[in-house]
Protein backbone atom coordinates (compact mmCIF):
# COMPACT_ATOMS: atom_id res chain seq x y z
CA UNK A 1 0.00 0.00 0.00
CA UNK A 2 3.33 2.17 0.08
CA UNK A 3 2.98 2.37 -3.38
CA UNK A 4 1.28 5.56 -4.16
CA UNK A 5 2.16 7.60 -6.67
CA UNK A 6 1.37 11.28 -7.15
CA UNK A 7 -2.21 12.00 -6.04
CA UNK A 8 -3.33 8.47 -6.47
CA UNK A 9 -6.29 7.27 -4.17
CA UNK A 10 -4.84 4.80 -2.29
CA UNK A 11 -6.20 5.09 1.23
CA UNK A 12 -3.91 5.90 4.13
CA UNK A 13 -3.43 4.20 7.09
CA UNK A 14 -5.87 4.50 10.29
CA UNK A 15 -4.68 7.35 12.34
CA UNK A 16 -4.23 7.56 15.76
CA UNK A 17 -6.75 8.99 17.39
CA UNK A 18 -6.12 10.85 20.88
CA UNK A 19 -6.66 9.11 23.78
CA UNK A 20 -9.28 11.16 25.37
CA UNK A 21 -12.63 9.49 27.62
CA UNK A 22 -15.11 9.41 24.65
CA UNK A 23 -14.79 8.56 20.94
CA UNK A 24 -15.48 11.53 19.14
CA UNK A 25 -18.38 10.81 17.01
CA UNK A 26 -16.14 11.95 13.71
CA UNK A 27 -13.78 9.63 14.31
CA UNK A 28 -14.94 7.09 11.72
CA UNK A 29 -15.53 9.12 8.87
CA UNK A 30 -11.93 11.21 9.92
CA UNK A 31 -9.67 9.85 7.21
CA UNK A 32 -6.38 11.33 8.42
CA UNK A 33 -6.80 15.23 5.97
CA UNK A 34 -4.07 15.91 3.57
CA UNK A 35 -0.98 13.82 3.61
CA UNK A 36 1.50 16.01 1.46
CA UNK A 37 4.30 13.02 1.86
CA UNK A 38 1.46 11.43 -0.15
CA UNK A 39 1.65 13.96 -3.11
CA UNK A 40 4.86 15.88 -3.03
CA UNK A 41 6.63 11.98 -2.94
CA UNK A 42 5.93 9.83 -5.46
CA UNK A 43 8.95 7.02 -4.08
CA UNK A 44 10.08 7.59 -0.67
CA UNK A 45 13.21 5.43 -1.78
CA UNK A 46 14.44 8.13 -4.54
CA UNK A 47 12.85 11.10 -3.13
CA UNK A 48 14.94 14.13 -1.47
CA UNK A 49 14.28 17.87 -0.44
CA UNK A 50 17.06 20.13 -0.40
CA UNK A 51 17.51 23.40 -0.12
CA UNK A 52 18.52 26.45 -2.66
CA UNK A 53 21.50 28.82 -1.96
CA UNK A 54 22.10 31.68 -4.27
CA UNK A 55 19.48 33.78 -6.73
CA UNK A 56 20.81 32.45 -9.87
CA UNK A 57 17.27 30.26 -10.47
CA UNK A 58 14.82 32.82 -9.09
CA UNK A 59 13.48 32.86 -12.66
CA UNK A 60 12.68 29.45 -12.82
CA UNK A 61 10.81 29.59 -9.58
CA UNK A 62 13.62 28.55 -7.41
CA UNK A 63 14.43 31.24 -5.13
CA UNK A 64 17.28 31.77 -2.24
CA UNK A 65 15.87 29.71 0.61
CA UNK A 66 13.48 27.39 -1.65
CA UNK A 67 13.18 23.87 -0.76
CA UNK A 68 13.64 21.46 -3.97
CA UNK A 69 11.54 18.00 -3.92
CA UNK A 70 14.49 16.26 -6.23
CA UNK A 71 13.45 12.94 -7.44
CA UNK A 72 16.62 10.92 -8.46
CA UNK A 73 13.72 7.92 -10.01
CA UNK A 74 12.94 10.45 -13.07
CA UNK A 75 15.48 10.51 -16.36
CA UNK A 76 16.47 14.32 -17.20
CA UNK A 77 14.84 16.09 -20.17
CA UNK A 78 15.31 18.89 -22.06
CA UNK A 79 14.12 21.45 -20.19
CA UNK A 80 14.33 20.19 -16.61
CA UNK A 81 15.08 21.86 -13.74
CA UNK A 82 17.69 19.58 -12.66
CA UNK A 83 20.48 19.03 -9.36
CA UNK A 84 23.75 18.63 -10.66
CA UNK A 85 27.12 18.03 -9.99
CA UNK A 86 29.61 20.73 -11.04
CA UNK A 87 33.09 20.72 -9.94
CA UNK A 88 32.19 18.71 -6.77
CA UNK A 89 29.36 20.34 -6.13
CA UNK A 90 25.91 19.95 -6.05
CA UNK A 91 24.04 22.89 -8.16
CA UNK A 92 20.05 23.37 -9.23
CA UNK A 93 20.23 24.87 -13.07
CA UNK A 94 18.01 24.09 -16.25
CA UNK A 95 19.04 21.17 -18.25
CA UNK A 96 19.52 21.90 -22.41
CA UNK A 97 20.33 19.13 -23.99
CA UNK A 98 21.35 20.21 -27.52
CA UNK A 99 22.72 18.77 -30.32
CA UNK A 100 26.42 20.04 -29.59
CA UNK A 101 25.85 18.53 -26.00
CA UNK A 102 24.03 18.88 -22.89
CA UNK A 103 24.16 22.91 -21.44
CA UNK A 104 23.41 24.12 -17.92
CA UNK A 105 21.88 27.50 -17.36
CA UNK A 106 20.97 29.73 -14.84
CA UNK A 107 17.56 31.35 -15.10
CA UNK A 108 18.05 34.71 -12.79
CA UNK A 109 14.98 37.05 -12.08
CA UNK A 110 15.57 40.08 -15.23
CA UNK A 111 17.38 41.87 -16.25
CA UNK A 112 20.01 39.47 -15.38
CA UNK A 113 20.94 37.22 -18.32
CA UNK A 114 21.07 33.38 -18.23
CA UNK A 115 24.76 31.68 -17.92
CA UNK A 116 25.34 28.94 -19.77
CA UNK A 117 27.83 26.05 -19.06
CA UNK A 118 28.46 23.45 -21.94
CA UNK A 119 29.68 20.58 -20.57
CA UNK A 120 32.42 18.87 -22.55
CA UNK A 121 32.81 15.31 -20.25
CA UNK A 122 30.18 13.44 -18.82
CA UNK A 123 27.31 15.21 -17.53
CA UNK A 124 26.16 14.01 -14.09
CA UNK A 125 22.62 14.66 -12.91
CA UNK A 126 21.94 14.10 -9.25
CA UNK A 127 18.53 14.77 -9.53
CA UNK A 128 15.49 15.75 -11.45
CA UNK A 129 13.63 19.07 -9.39
CA UNK A 130 10.11 18.65 -10.02
CA UNK A 131 8.98 21.27 -6.98
CA UNK A 132 10.02 24.11 -4.70
CA UNK A 133 8.86 24.83 -1.51
CA UNK A 134 8.55 28.77 -1.78
CA UNK A 135 8.06 31.05 0.91
CA UNK A 136 5.17 33.87 0.23
CA UNK B 1 32.28 -33.20 -3.88
CA UNK B 2 31.90 -29.70 -5.39
CA UNK B 3 30.75 -26.32 -4.75
CA UNK B 4 26.84 -26.27 -5.74
CA UNK B 5 26.49 -29.56 -7.03
CA UNK B 6 23.31 -30.64 -5.37
CA UNK B 7 21.55 -27.57 -6.44
CA UNK B 8 18.05 -28.01 -6.44
CA UNK B 9 16.58 -26.05 -9.67
CA UNK B 10 14.46 -24.12 -7.76
CA UNK B 11 14.59 -20.78 -6.19
CA UNK B 12 17.40 -18.41 -5.57
CA UNK B 13 19.19 -16.26 -2.75
CA UNK B 14 20.72 -13.19 -3.81
CA UNK B 15 22.87 -11.66 -0.77
CA UNK B 16 23.23 -7.49 -1.47
CA UNK B 17 25.13 -5.30 0.16
CA UNK B 18 26.24 -1.70 0.43
CA UNK B 19 29.68 -1.15 -0.64
CA UNK B 20 31.84 0.41 2.06
CA UNK B 21 28.34 1.69 3.19
CA UNK B 22 28.87 4.57 5.60
CA UNK B 23 30.85 5.99 3.50
CA UNK B 24 29.21 5.52 0.64
CA UNK B 25 26.03 7.14 2.06
CA UNK B 26 28.91 10.29 2.43
CA UNK B 27 29.32 10.86 -1.19
CA UNK B 28 25.80 10.60 -2.13
CA UNK B 29 25.35 14.26 -0.83
CA UNK B 30 29.21 15.72 -1.03
CA UNK B 31 30.39 15.04 -4.45
CA UNK B 32 33.65 16.27 -3.28
CA UNK B 33 34.29 12.90 -1.44
CA UNK B 34 33.80 10.56 -4.61
CA UNK B 35 37.74 9.43 -5.47
CA UNK B 36 39.50 10.91 -2.01
CA UNK B 37 40.51 8.67 0.93
CA UNK B 38 37.29 8.51 3.28
CA UNK B 39 37.04 7.11 6.83
CA UNK B 40 33.81 7.75 9.33
CA UNK B 41 34.77 7.33 12.99
CA UNK B 42 33.32 5.64 15.96
CA UNK B 43 31.13 7.26 19.03
CA UNK B 44 33.35 10.04 20.01
CA UNK B 45 35.35 10.05 16.77
CA UNK B 46 37.34 7.39 18.31
CA UNK B 47 38.68 5.72 15.77
CA UNK B 48 37.97 4.06 12.17
CA UNK B 49 34.99 1.98 11.72
CA UNK B 50 34.54 2.51 7.82
CA UNK B 51 37.07 3.13 4.90
CA UNK B 52 36.32 4.26 1.16
CA UNK B 53 38.51 1.60 -1.21
CA UNK B 54 40.86 4.68 -1.68
CA UNK B 55 41.51 4.50 2.57
CA UNK B 56 41.68 0.64 2.39
CA UNK B 57 44.37 1.28 -0.43
CA UNK B 58 46.67 3.73 1.90
CA UNK B 59 46.36 0.84 4.08
CA UNK B 60 44.64 2.10 7.25
CA UNK B 61 42.92 -0.37 9.43
CA UNK B 62 39.54 -0.50 10.91
CA UNK B 63 40.04 0.17 14.55
CA UNK B 64 43.05 2.92 14.04
CA UNK B 65 42.20 5.60 16.54
CA UNK B 66 41.73 8.80 14.96
CA UNK B 67 44.45 10.21 16.53
CA UNK B 68 47.16 8.31 15.07
CA UNK B 69 45.63 9.54 11.49
CA UNK B 70 45.00 12.83 12.01
CA UNK B 71 48.65 14.33 12.30
CA UNK B 72 48.81 12.42 8.56
CA UNK B 73 45.46 13.12 7.11
CA UNK B 74 46.30 16.29 5.36
CA UNK B 75 49.32 14.67 3.44
CA UNK B 76 47.36 11.68 2.37
CA UNK B 77 44.51 13.47 1.09
CA UNK B 78 42.35 11.87 3.96
CA UNK B 79 38.49 13.13 4.99
CA UNK B 80 37.28 11.92 8.37
CA UNK B 81 33.33 11.85 9.31
CA UNK B 82 32.16 11.00 12.74
CA UNK B 83 29.00 8.59 12.71
CA UNK B 84 26.02 10.38 11.14
CA UNK B 85 23.22 7.43 12.44
CA UNK B 86 20.03 9.43 11.79
CA UNK B 87 21.84 9.14 7.73
CA UNK B 88 22.55 5.84 7.57
CA UNK B 89 19.77 4.73 9.42
CA UNK B 90 17.23 7.15 6.74
CA UNK B 91 19.76 5.79 3.59
CA UNK B 92 19.26 1.72 4.67
CA UNK B 93 15.82 2.50 4.69
CA UNK B 94 15.70 3.11 1.42
CA UNK B 95 17.90 0.54 -0.12
CA UNK B 96 15.98 -1.94 1.58
CA UNK B 97 13.17 -0.93 0.61
CA UNK B 98 14.51 -1.19 -3.57
CA UNK B 99 15.76 -4.03 -2.87
CA UNK B 100 13.01 -5.71 -1.28
CA UNK B 101 11.00 -4.81 -4.92
CA UNK B 102 13.18 -7.10 -6.47
CA UNK B 103 12.37 -10.32 -4.54
CA UNK B 104 9.76 -12.82 -3.96
CA UNK B 105 10.41 -12.17 -0.08
CA UNK B 106 13.60 -10.10 1.31
CA UNK B 107 15.33 -10.51 5.03
CA UNK B 108 17.08 -7.92 6.07
CA UNK B 109 20.52 -9.25 7.75
CA UNK B 110 22.15 -6.14 8.84
CA UNK B 111 22.06 -2.44 8.51
CA UNK B 112 23.62 -2.55 4.89
CA UNK B 113 22.95 -6.52 3.35
CA UNK B 114 19.90 -8.16 2.81
CA UNK B 115 19.07 -11.76 1.27
CA UNK B 116 16.52 -11.50 -1.45
CA UNK B 117 14.62 -14.39 -2.64
CA UNK B 118 14.59 -14.85 -6.51
CA UNK B 119 11.91 -17.37 -7.89
CA UNK B 120 13.26 -20.29 -10.59
CA UNK B 121 14.86 -18.64 -13.36
CA UNK B 122 17.43 -19.74 -15.98
CA UNK B 123 21.12 -18.17 -15.68
CA UNK B 124 20.92 -15.18 -18.17
CA UNK B 125 17.37 -13.71 -16.02
CA UNK B 126 19.01 -14.54 -13.04
CA UNK B 127 22.28 -11.80 -13.72
CA UNK B 128 19.64 -9.65 -15.14
CA UNK B 129 17.88 -9.30 -12.11
CA UNK B 130 20.71 -9.00 -10.16
CA UNK B 131 22.36 -6.26 -12.55
CA UNK B 132 18.74 -4.36 -12.09
CA UNK B 133 18.82 -4.28 -8.22
CA UNK B 134 22.43 -3.32 -8.51
CA UNK B 135 21.36 -0.09 -11.24
CA UNK B 136 18.00 0.53 -9.07
CA UNK B 137 20.33 0.98 -5.85
CA UNK B 138 22.63 3.14 -7.49
CA UNK B 139 20.26 5.32 -9.34
CA UNK B 140 17.22 5.78 -7.06
CA UNK B 141 19.41 6.09 -3.94
CA UNK B 142 22.72 6.63 -4.83
CA UNK B 143 25.11 4.33 -3.25
CA UNK B 144 26.99 1.39 -4.75
CA UNK B 145 25.89 -2.40 -4.11
CA UNK B 146 27.53 -5.93 -4.98
CA UNK B 147 25.20 -8.88 -5.69
CA UNK B 148 26.07 -12.15 -5.15
CA UNK B 149 23.59 -15.11 -6.57
CA UNK B 150 23.69 -18.76 -5.73
CA UNK B 151 21.41 -22.13 -4.58
CA UNK B 152 21.75 -21.10 -0.69
CA UNK B 153 22.39 -18.29 1.30
CA UNK B 154 26.48 -19.54 2.22
CA UNK B 155 27.07 -19.73 -1.14
CA UNK B 156 24.94 -16.34 -2.21
CA UNK B 157 27.59 -14.67 0.18
CA UNK B 158 30.60 -16.43 -1.64
CA UNK B 159 29.21 -15.07 -4.64
CA UNK B 160 29.09 -11.68 -3.34
CA UNK B 161 32.50 -11.81 -1.99
CA UNK B 162 33.54 -12.64 -5.32
CA UNK B 163 31.79 -9.87 -6.93
CA UNK B 164 33.26 -7.57 -4.87
CA UNK B 165 36.80 -8.71 -5.63
CA UNK B 166 36.85 -8.95 -9.16
CA UNK B 167 36.35 -5.56 -11.15
CA UNK B 168 35.36 -7.19 -14.85
CA UNK B 169 32.07 -8.69 -12.82
CA UNK B 170 31.06 -5.15 -12.30
CA UNK B 171 29.66 -5.70 -8.60
CA UNK B 172 27.76 -8.81 -9.58
CA UNK B 173 28.29 -12.79 -9.77
CA UNK B 174 25.54 -15.24 -10.09
CA UNK B 175 27.66 -18.44 -9.09
CA UNK B 176 25.98 -20.29 -12.02
CA UNK B 177 27.01 -18.06 -14.61
CA UNK B 178 31.13 -19.10 -13.82
CA UNK B 179 32.92 -21.86 -15.48
CA UNK B 180 32.51 -24.93 -12.94
CA UNK B 181 36.73 -24.95 -13.33
CA UNK B 182 37.55 -21.44 -12.12
CA UNK B 183 34.82 -22.05 -9.59
CA UNK B 184 36.38 -25.18 -8.34
CA UNK B 185 39.80 -23.12 -8.09
CA UNK B 186 38.57 -20.23 -6.18
CA UNK B 187 37.39 -23.14 -3.58
CA UNK B 188 40.68 -24.56 -3.19
CA UNK B 189 42.60 -21.22 -2.81
CA UNK B 190 40.30 -19.55 -0.30
CA UNK B 191 40.74 -20.12 3.08
CA UNK B 192 37.43 -21.38 4.80
CA UNK B 193 37.55 -19.14 7.30
CA UNK B 194 36.51 -16.21 4.37
CA UNK B 195 32.93 -18.08 4.54
CA UNK B 196 30.09 -16.90 6.53
CA UNK B 197 29.81 -18.58 9.47
CA UNK B 198 32.80 -19.59 10.18
CA UNK B 199 35.12 -17.72 13.00
CA UNK B 200 38.75 -17.64 13.00
CA UNK B 201 38.34 -20.08 15.79
CA UNK B 202 36.34 -23.03 13.98
CA UNK B 203 39.26 -22.27 11.25
CA UNK B 204 41.61 -23.38 13.60
CA UNK B 205 40.22 -25.71 14.80
CA UNK B 206 38.87 -27.45 11.30
CA UNK B 207 43.02 -27.14 10.03
CA UNK B 208 43.59 -29.36 13.13
CA UNK B 209 41.31 -32.19 10.79
CA UNK B 210 42.85 -30.80 8.05
CA UNK B 211 40.75 -28.22 6.42
CA UNK B 212 42.56 -25.80 5.23
CA UNK B 213 39.69 -24.78 2.15
CA UNK B 214 36.37 -23.85 1.23
CA UNK B 215 36.93 -26.82 -0.84
CA UNK B 216 37.83 -28.97 1.77
CA UNK B 217 34.66 -27.84 4.01
CA UNK B 218 32.85 -28.73 0.82
CA UNK B 219 34.07 -32.10 0.72
CA UNK B 220 33.80 -32.69 3.88
CA UNK B 221 31.29 -35.57 5.59
CA UNK B 222 28.26 -33.74 7.06
CA UNK B 223 27.79 -36.12 9.53
CA UNK B 224 31.18 -35.79 11.42
CA UNK B 225 31.08 -32.22 11.09
CA UNK B 226 27.89 -32.01 13.06
CA UNK B 227 29.67 -34.33 15.56
CA UNK B 228 32.94 -33.01 15.69
CA UNK B 229 31.61 -29.14 15.36
CA UNK B 230 28.01 -27.95 15.51
CA UNK B 231 24.98 -28.35 13.58
CA UNK B 232 25.94 -24.79 12.26
CA UNK B 233 28.67 -25.90 10.73
CA UNK B 234 27.36 -28.98 9.12
CA UNK B 235 24.56 -26.56 7.65
CA UNK B 236 27.56 -24.23 5.86
CA UNK B 237 29.15 -27.87 4.67
CA UNK B 238 25.56 -29.11 3.07
CA UNK B 239 25.18 -24.77 1.96
CA UNK B 240 27.99 -25.18 -0.05
CA UNK B 241 27.36 -27.79 -1.89
CA UNK B 242 23.98 -26.44 -2.93
CA UNK B 243 21.32 -27.20 -0.47
CA UNK B 244 19.88 -24.41 1.14
CA UNK B 245 19.51 -25.29 4.80
CA UNK B 246 19.92 -22.18 7.16
CA UNK B 247 16.74 -20.77 8.24
CA UNK B 248 15.96 -17.19 7.66
CA UNK B 249 16.27 -14.89 10.70
CA UNK B 250 12.58 -14.51 12.24
CA UNK B 251 12.19 -18.79 12.04
CA UNK B 252 15.96 -19.37 13.89
CA UNK B 253 15.26 -21.07 17.34
CA UNK B 254 15.55 -19.18 20.46
CA UNK B 255 19.34 -19.10 20.81
CA UNK B 256 19.49 -16.27 17.69
CA UNK B 257 16.57 -14.18 18.10
CA UNK B 258 14.07 -13.46 20.86
CA UNK B 259 9.99 -13.15 20.27
CA UNK B 260 7.10 -11.95 22.08
CA UNK B 261 3.66 -12.49 20.26
CA UNK B 262 0.50 -12.89 21.29
CA UNK B 263 -2.96 -13.49 19.64
CA UNK B 264 -5.41 -11.35 20.72
CA UNK B 265 -9.01 -11.80 22.37
CA UNK B 266 -10.50 -9.10 20.62
CA UNK B 267 -9.27 -8.09 17.23
CA UNK B 268 -7.23 -4.88 16.99
CA UNK B 269 -8.63 -2.70 14.01
CA UNK B 270 -6.69 0.77 14.52
CA UNK B 271 -3.20 2.01 14.23
CA UNK B 272 -3.27 3.75 17.89
CA UNK B 273 -4.29 0.33 19.11
CA UNK B 274 -1.55 -1.42 16.98
CA UNK B 275 0.86 1.07 18.43
CA UNK B 276 -0.30 0.30 22.21
CA UNK B 277 0.41 -3.20 21.63
CA UNK B 278 3.55 -2.67 19.51
CA UNK B 279 4.40 -0.74 22.86
CA UNK B 280 4.14 -3.53 25.06
CA UNK B 281 5.29 -6.39 23.06
CA UNK B 282 8.50 -4.41 22.25
CA UNK B 283 9.05 -3.55 25.91
CA UNK B 284 8.50 -7.12 26.98
CA UNK B 285 11.15 -8.35 24.06
CA UNK B 286 13.39 -5.76 25.21
CA UNK B 287 13.17 -6.94 28.64
CA UNK B 288 13.96 -10.51 27.68
CA UNK B 289 17.14 -9.41 26.22
CA UNK B 290 18.68 -7.15 28.68
CA UNK B 291 17.80 -10.01 30.75
CA UNK B 292 20.07 -12.32 28.71
CA UNK B 293 22.84 -9.44 28.35
CA UNK B 294 22.29 -9.41 24.82
CA UNK B 295 21.72 -6.30 22.39
CA UNK B 296 19.67 -6.64 19.48
CA UNK B 297 20.68 -5.67 15.70
CA UNK B 298 17.23 -6.02 13.68
CA UNK B 299 13.65 -5.32 14.84
CA UNK B 300 10.95 -7.10 13.36
CA UNK B 301 7.43 -6.39 14.01
CA UNK B 302 4.39 -8.17 12.47
CA UNK B 303 0.71 -8.69 12.44
CA UNK B 304 -1.63 -10.59 10.67
CA UNK B 305 -5.65 -11.09 10.39
CA UNK B 306 -7.30 -14.79 11.55
CA UNK B 307 -7.09 -17.34 8.34
CA UNK B 308 -10.80 -17.80 9.71
CA UNK B 309 -12.59 -14.36 10.05
CA UNK B 310 -14.18 -12.55 6.83
CA UNK B 311 -12.87 -9.49 5.84
CA UNK B 312 -9.11 -8.00 4.38
CA UNK B 313 -6.47 -10.64 4.96
CA UNK B 314 -3.32 -8.79 5.71
CA UNK B 315 -0.02 -9.87 7.13
CA UNK B 316 2.97 -7.40 7.48
CA UNK B 317 5.80 -8.41 8.33
CA UNK B 318 8.69 -5.21 7.99
CA UNK B 319 12.39 -5.92 9.60
CA UNK B 320 13.99 -2.90 10.70
CA UNK B 321 18.06 -2.97 11.19
CA UNK B 322 18.74 -0.82 14.49
CA UNK B 323 21.84 1.94 13.13
CA UNK B 324 23.62 0.02 15.87
CA UNK B 325 23.19 -3.40 18.19
CA UNK B 326 21.51 -2.14 21.65
CA UNK B 327 19.14 -2.88 24.13
CA UNK B 328 17.55 -0.08 24.20
CA UNK B 329 13.66 -0.57 24.90
CA UNK B 330 13.36 3.00 23.70
CA UNK B 331 14.79 2.42 20.95
CA UNK B 332 13.34 -1.12 19.72
CA UNK B 333 9.85 0.05 21.13
CA UNK B 334 10.18 3.06 18.14
CA UNK B 335 11.27 0.85 15.62
CA UNK B 336 8.99 -1.68 16.22
CA UNK B 337 6.06 0.76 16.24
CA UNK B 338 7.24 3.09 12.97
CA UNK B 339 8.09 -0.63 11.26
CA UNK B 340 4.47 -1.79 11.53
CA UNK B 341 2.74 1.40 11.21
CA UNK B 342 2.71 1.87 7.71
CA UNK B 343 2.07 -1.54 6.96
CA UNK B 344 -1.38 -1.87 8.38
CA UNK B 345 -4.04 -2.23 6.30
CA UNK B 346 -7.07 0.21 7.21
CA UNK B 347 -9.53 -1.49 8.32
CA UNK B 348 -8.52 -5.34 8.34
CA UNK B 349 -9.09 -7.09 11.89
CA UNK B 350 -5.99 -8.49 13.36
CA UNK B 351 -5.98 -11.10 15.03
CA UNK B 352 -2.44 -11.58 16.26
CA UNK B 353 0.92 -9.61 16.29
CA UNK B 354 4.50 -10.00 17.48
CA UNK B 355 7.77 -8.74 17.89
CA UNK B 356 11.53 -10.55 17.02
CA UNK B 357 14.60 -9.59 17.73
CA UNK B 358 17.71 -11.14 16.20
CA UNK B 359 21.06 -10.38 15.39
CA UNK B 360 22.34 -11.05 18.98
CA UNK B 361 25.07 -10.07 20.45
CA UNK B 362 26.56 -9.93 23.86
CA UNK B 363 25.73 -6.45 25.18
CA UNK B 364 29.68 -4.72 25.39
CA UNK B 365 31.26 -7.41 23.24
CA UNK B 366 32.98 -7.39 20.05
CA UNK B 367 30.94 -8.25 16.77
CA UNK B 368 32.46 -9.01 13.79
CA UNK B 369 32.23 -6.16 10.69
CA UNK B 370 32.17 -2.52 10.42
CA UNK B 371 30.28 -2.43 14.02
CA UNK B 372 32.38 -3.77 15.82
CA UNK B 373 33.88 -0.36 17.65
CA UNK B 374 30.55 0.93 18.75
CA UNK B 375 30.20 -1.83 20.96
CA UNK B 376 33.38 -2.12 22.19
CA UNK B 377 34.94 1.12 22.11
CA UNK B 378 36.08 2.96 25.45
CA UNK B 379 38.33 5.41 24.84
CA UNK B 380 37.74 9.15 25.03
CA UNK B 381 36.73 8.87 28.78
CA UNK B 382 33.11 7.98 27.26
CA UNK B 383 31.34 5.55 28.84
CA UNK B 384 32.42 2.00 29.23
CA UNK B 385 30.29 0.17 26.63
CA UNK B 386 29.99 2.96 24.42
CA UNK B 387 26.64 1.83 22.88
CA UNK B 388 24.29 4.16 24.32
CA UNK B 389 26.19 7.04 25.38
CA UNK B 390 24.18 8.80 27.79
CA UNK B 391 20.76 9.51 29.19
CA UNK B 392 18.65 7.01 26.90
CA UNK B 393 21.16 3.94 27.76
CA UNK B 394 20.46 4.86 31.60
CA UNK B 395 16.62 5.39 30.73
CA UNK B 396 17.15 2.20 29.59
CA UNK B 397 18.73 0.19 32.59
CA UNK B 398 16.81 2.14 34.61
CA UNK B 399 13.57 0.68 33.34
CA UNK B 400 14.72 -2.44 33.54
CA UNK B 401 15.41 -2.53 36.90
CA UNK B 402 12.30 -1.21 38.36
CA UNK B 403 10.90 -4.01 35.94
CA UNK B 404 12.91 -6.34 37.86
CA UNK B 405 12.38 -4.81 41.32
CA UNK B 406 9.04 -3.78 41.16
CA UNK B 407 7.40 -6.10 38.29
CA UNK B 408 6.79 -5.97 34.84
CA UNK B 409 3.92 -3.31 35.09
CA UNK B 410 5.43 -0.75 37.66
CA UNK B 411 6.99 1.34 34.97
CA UNK B 412 6.68 1.45 31.06
CA UNK B 413 7.08 3.47 27.65
CA UNK B 414 3.61 4.84 26.05
CA UNK B 415 1.68 7.25 26.11
CA UNK B 416 2.15 9.15 29.66
CA UNK B 417 5.13 7.42 30.05
CA UNK B 418 8.19 8.62 29.35
CA UNK B 419 9.47 11.22 27.06
CA UNK B 420 11.60 11.49 24.33
CA UNK B 421 15.34 10.34 25.09
CA UNK B 422 17.35 13.03 25.39
CA UNK B 423 20.10 13.48 22.51
CA UNK B 424 22.70 11.56 22.55
CA UNK B 425 25.65 13.64 24.15
CA UNK B 426 28.30 12.23 21.69
CA UNK B 427 31.42 14.19 20.11
CA UNK B 428 30.94 14.51 16.66
CA UNK B 429 33.12 16.97 15.42
CA UNK B 430 33.22 15.83 11.88
CA UNK B 431 29.87 14.82 11.39
CA UNK B 432 27.93 15.56 7.84
CA UNK B 433 24.55 17.53 8.41
CA UNK B 434 21.54 15.03 9.07
CA UNK B 435 20.63 15.56 5.34
CA UNK B 436 17.34 13.58 5.25
CA UNK B 437 15.79 13.41 8.63
CA UNK B 438 16.05 17.22 10.00
CA UNK B 439 14.38 20.34 7.80
CA UNK B 440 17.07 22.41 9.15
CA UNK B 441 20.04 20.21 7.71
CA UNK B 442 18.79 19.40 4.52
CA UNK B 443 21.42 19.32 1.37
CA UNK B 444 22.60 22.66 0.12
CA UNK B 445 22.52 23.12 -4.00
CA UNK B 446 23.88 26.07 -5.23
CA UNK B 447 21.80 28.47 -7.70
Amino acid sequence: MADSTDGAETSGVVRPRPATGFASPAGDYYDGGIDLNRHLIPDRTSTFVMRVSGHSMAGAGAADGDELIVERARTPRDGNVVVAVLDGELMVRRLRLEEAGPVLQTEPLPPNPPVRTRIDGELDVWGVATRSLHRL
Amino acid sequence: MSIGTEAATGHRFALVDVNNFYVSCERVFDPRLADRPVVVLSNNDGCVVARSSEAKELGIKTGTPWFQLAPQAERMNLVARSSNYELYGDMSARVMEVIGRFGAWQEVYSIDESFLGLPAADEAALAGTARAVRAAVRRLVGVPVCVGVAPSKTLAKFANHIAKRNDHLAGVCSLGSMPPAELERLAARLPATELWGVGARTGDKLAGQGIQTIADLAAADPARIRKKFSVNLQRTVLELRGTACIPPIDERADAHQIMFSRSFSTPVDTAAAMADVMTVYAQSAASRLSARGLQAEVVTAFAGTSRFAAGEASNPSVSVPLPAPTDDPIAIVRTAVAALEARLVPGARYARAGVVLSGLTRAGAARQGELDLFAAQHDDGGPADGRGAGPAANLGSLLGEVKTRFGKGAIGLGSGGVQAPAEWSMKRQYSSPKYTTEWKDLPVVSA
